[in-house]
């Protein structure tokens, strides 16, 4: 009897349908009706114009065939995305309620560069990501990334990214009505798509804290407990290039033009003139953040990260032993340079 | 003498056109292949990794599979049925909407315009385009076998039935997007869920392009070009269900230790574990029919091609389920590891048993014989040492980096802190990669030769057969 379905087109269509339809139903429509798959992080809003602008522009460009958006619950993996500095423990990798807003989501199932899901975090600096995107082997010798000059001279069109912010509205996304979006879209007249990409790529992971500034009081009296000690010092450069803070401040700590100061001259978050050691201290543990406290400028980017988090105050000072060690032999090998004689 | 005529030319039409996206794939593949490890073959804006990785998935997916499939399945559609289609003219535009969609589809994903969703990258109006496509078929394939003139439906059928209706509704819920101009969209659905729907369709885009119509061709092709029966009717009644049935179910593999619920990943898991029964259904049939006499395999030539394509498939089908267990997933996922895995089912499985069949089907057209068998063979090894070479590489080097993301000292510490120093050592594989990928080039520029040199062949038969009936008409005429 069962056999004559095999003689019976339609039969066999109408029951074909049904038997794809019950997986269909129960993996993909059912969980759609749960909130579950509908979830919101507190802190999560909206991209601004600019930042939407250069989502665009990371759908556009493919990025999402290198690079993931996710981190996992994983150890080896929440440590080397520095899961470990979020504020709450479950911050540590990536939220379901961190991408409500994401029309598509933008995960990616392949990991030629790094996962993206804590860049704003990670690299914080403006600077660094145009630098890194205009010439990617400049900052990462052996990378394979293409470079993506371009973006710096293609203008952004407000009323183009006026019509996407609308699009999205109707998609539920909480925009304002037309005359808001046009608003918000000025933003981005004059911008570049780089500028663009670079807000964007920069506001990943932020609906989280995942910043790690710990406790922080600024004591400027306080001296480096373990002063030059030279086992002190190999220590500190042992930090400083665990941490790669070679990628930005160059492996000897002399800067690198366009992307982050040099710590072994004589200005000090640039203003010429030297600070005690404890402002250095401040800075690392602290982050861009802590350069208002010491009343002075910095560089304008403000894309120095915050490691109180995950580093000892012992491993910061032995950074700034380490610091002091290079500034000295800086000053000894250009002795005519102004202001060096001061170290 | 058959008192009607097969559409012979449109499915000519469909291989040639499938052949030729089916190079033009082959090449970006090989392009992108060098741009991962030379960043100087990138030409920006155009040219890049992040844009021709597209061109290369759609160009193979739907230029040379889902030509391939339109082309055979209608072949096969008219053998079994014992009757032409049921709209010729509609099939023929068919071909040319197929042509002008896949030319479309590779310009405007050059250009940048994507939905970012893995093989439904194309934008809102060439879904529109697709669906138009889809529904011109599943009118020809209904309505020839709703006018069938024999009683039983063969296996290959059900297995066309299943492709057109599940194709239909995978592509419609997952394109499913707000228009915000002409060339850009969002998804309607958002986050985890978009995440969810995505893979959904993205791996039963896999089980009904990749799959079910590729055994529509084995069913169909094995039997045809061995002269051998297929072992069990039973055992394919069984494998098909059950295969139509799973597949549905396991699209949340590809989505382990993501955000989302852990409960739909565990059943995708779990589903996928039992998908390898059917498509071992499937296997264990392909090899006892030529286990009836393996003589074939020397005799004739296309036996090699069906047999090694379905071991593929059954080294895919076990590999696939071991990749969603937990333990596995998280060391391979998102490594090189996964490429090598796709590849072993579109070089091995899905190109093998899809040349085979061309390869069956172009001498039938023109009532002749293949152009050279030792091309063929020749083909057969270079695609089978060019994929092997390609994935047990990829291979290696997935489990590599992956060992390389996860290792840690003592202290809980990375060993490899910065991402670049586990990507460097990616590089003489990715060297071998593209090696790999020439010598599949190469096998496919002989298989695309020798059709191109069948068809030349059976052109010049058809005159002289032509001349000879019109000699006697105009004698007596006179």
């Amino acid at each position: 009897m069962a056999g004559k379905i095999y003689s019976k087109p339609i039969a066999f269509s109408v029951v074909a349908t049904l038997v794809v339809l019950a997986g269909t139903i129960a993996t993909m429509a059912y969980p759609m009706l749960r909130q579950e798959m509908h979830p919101k992080v507190e802190g999560l809003k909206p991209l601004t114009a600019l930042e939407l602008a250069g989502r665009d522009i990371y759908q556009r460009e493919g990025c999402v065939n290198c690079h993931t958006q996710t981190v996992r619950p994983l150890q080896s993996e929440v440590v080397r995305y520095k899961g470990n500095r979020a504020a709450e423990p479950q911050g540590r990798y990536s939220l379901a309620g961190e991408f409500a807003y994401d029309h598509p989501f933008l995960w990616g199932s392949k990991r030629t560069g790094p996962d993206l899901a804590f860049e704003g975090w990670l690299k914080p600096s403006r600077d660094w990501q145009a630098s890194h995107l205009e010439n990617p082997q400049a900052l990462v010798p052996r990378s394979n990334m293409p470079s993506y000059a371009f973006l710096k001279t293609a203008r952004l069109d407000a009323a183009e990214v006026a019509a996407h912010l609308r699009a999205l509205r109707r998609l539920g996304v909480p925009y304002p009505d037309d005359a808001g979006v046009l608003a918000l879209a000025r933003e981005v007249e004059g911008k570049t798509e780089m500028d663009a990409l670079v807000a964007y790529v920069l506001s990943l992971g932020k609906a989280v804290d995942r910043g790690g500034k710990g406790e922080l009081e600024i004591d400027l009296a306080s001296a480096n407990p373990h002063g030059h000690d030279p086992a002190f010092v190999a220590r500190g450069r042992q930090v400083f290039d665990a941490q790669g803070c070679g990628a930005c401040h160059g492996d000897e700590g002399h800067g690198q033009e366009g992307v982050a100061p040099s710590l072994v001259d004589d200005v000090f978050l640039g203003v010429k003139g030297d600070m005690p050691d404890a402002a250095y201290f401040a800075v690392i543990k602290g982050g861009s953040d802590v350069k208002k406290q010491l009343g002075r400028p910095g560089v304008p980017d403000g894309g120095m990260q915050a490691y109180g988090g995950e580093l000892s105050d012992d491993d910061i000072w032995a950074v700034v032993a380490w610091l002091r060690n290079q500034q000295g032999h800086e000053a000894a090998e250009h002795p005519h340079e102004e202001g060096a004689e001061h170290r | 003498m058959n008192d009607y005529r097969y559409d012979h030319r449109t499915v000519e039409g469909f291989i040639l056109s499938s052949i030729f996206w089916g190079v033009v794939g082959i090449l970006v593949g090989l392009l992108i292949s060098v741009q991962l490890w030379a960043p100087a073959a990138n030409f920006p804006p155009y040219l890049t990794f992040g844009r021709l990785r597209a061109v290369h998935t759609n160009g193979l997916a739907f230029g040379l599979g889902v030509g391939a499939i339109f082309g055979l399945s209608f072949w096969i559609v008219m053998r079994l049925c014992k009757r032409p289609l049921l709209f010729p003219k509609l099939a023929r535009a068919q071909l040319w909407l197929f042509n002008v969609g896949i030319l479309a589809a590779a310009v405007t994903l050059a250009m940048g315009y994507t939905q970012s969703l893995e093989y439904a990258e194309l934008e809102w109006p060439l879904d529109i385009a697709i669906v138009v496509l889809w529904v011109m078929f599943a009118v020809n394939v209904f309505g020839t076998i709703l006018k069938r003139n024999e009683e039983q439906m063969y296996v290959s059928l059900w297995y066309v039935i299943a492709t057109v209706i599940a194709v239909a509704v995978l592509y419609l819920v997952n394109n499913l997007s707000m228009p915000a101009g002409l060339w850009k969209s969002y998804p309607a659905f958002a986050g985890v869920n978009s995440a969810n729907v995505q893979w959904w369709y993205g791996h039963n885009a896999v089980g009904f392009v990749f799959t079910t119509p590729i055994l529509a061709m084995f069913y169909y092709f094995l039997p045809k070009s061995t002269g051998l029966p297929i072992w069990s009717h039973r055992l394919s009644i069984v494998a098909f269900w059950s295969l139509v049935f799973a597949y549905l179910w396991t699209g949340a593999h590809h989505l382990v230790y993501t955000p989302l619920p852990d409960w739909i990943q565990t059943l995708a898991i779990v589903f996928t574990l039992f998908l390898i029964a059917p498509s071992w259904g499937s296997v264990v049939n392909g090899y006892y029919t030529v286990g009836q006499d393996w003589g074939r395999m020397r005799s004739n030539y296309l036996t090699k091609f069906f047999i090694l394509g379905i071991t593929f498939y059954g080294l895919q089908t076990v590999q696939g389920p071991t990749q969603a267990l937990r333990v596995v997933s998280q060391l391979i996922h998102y490594t090189d590891w996964v490429p090598g895995h796709v590849h072993m089912g579109t070089m091995g499985w899905v190109t093998m048993v899809t040349a085979a069949s061309i390869y069956y089907v172009i001498p039938k057209i023109y009532g002749t014989t293949i152009y050279s068998e030792k091309i063929a063979n020749i083909h057969f090894w270079l695609v089978l040492v060019g994929q092997l070479l390609f994935s047990i590489t990829m291979w290696i080097t997935g489990i590599r980096q992956g060992w390389m993301w996860k290792a840690t000292d003592a202290d809980g510490k990375l060993v490899y802190r910065n991402f670049i120093d586990t990507v460097t050592g990616n590089y003489p594989y990715w060297h071998t990669r593209t090696l790999a990928g020439i010598i599949f080039t190469v096998g496919m520029l002989f298989f695309v030769f020798n059709v191109l040199m069948t068809i030349r062949k059976g052109r010049a038969l058809e005159r002289e057969r032509q001349a000879a009936t019109q000699t006697p008409a105009a004698v007596t005429a006179a």
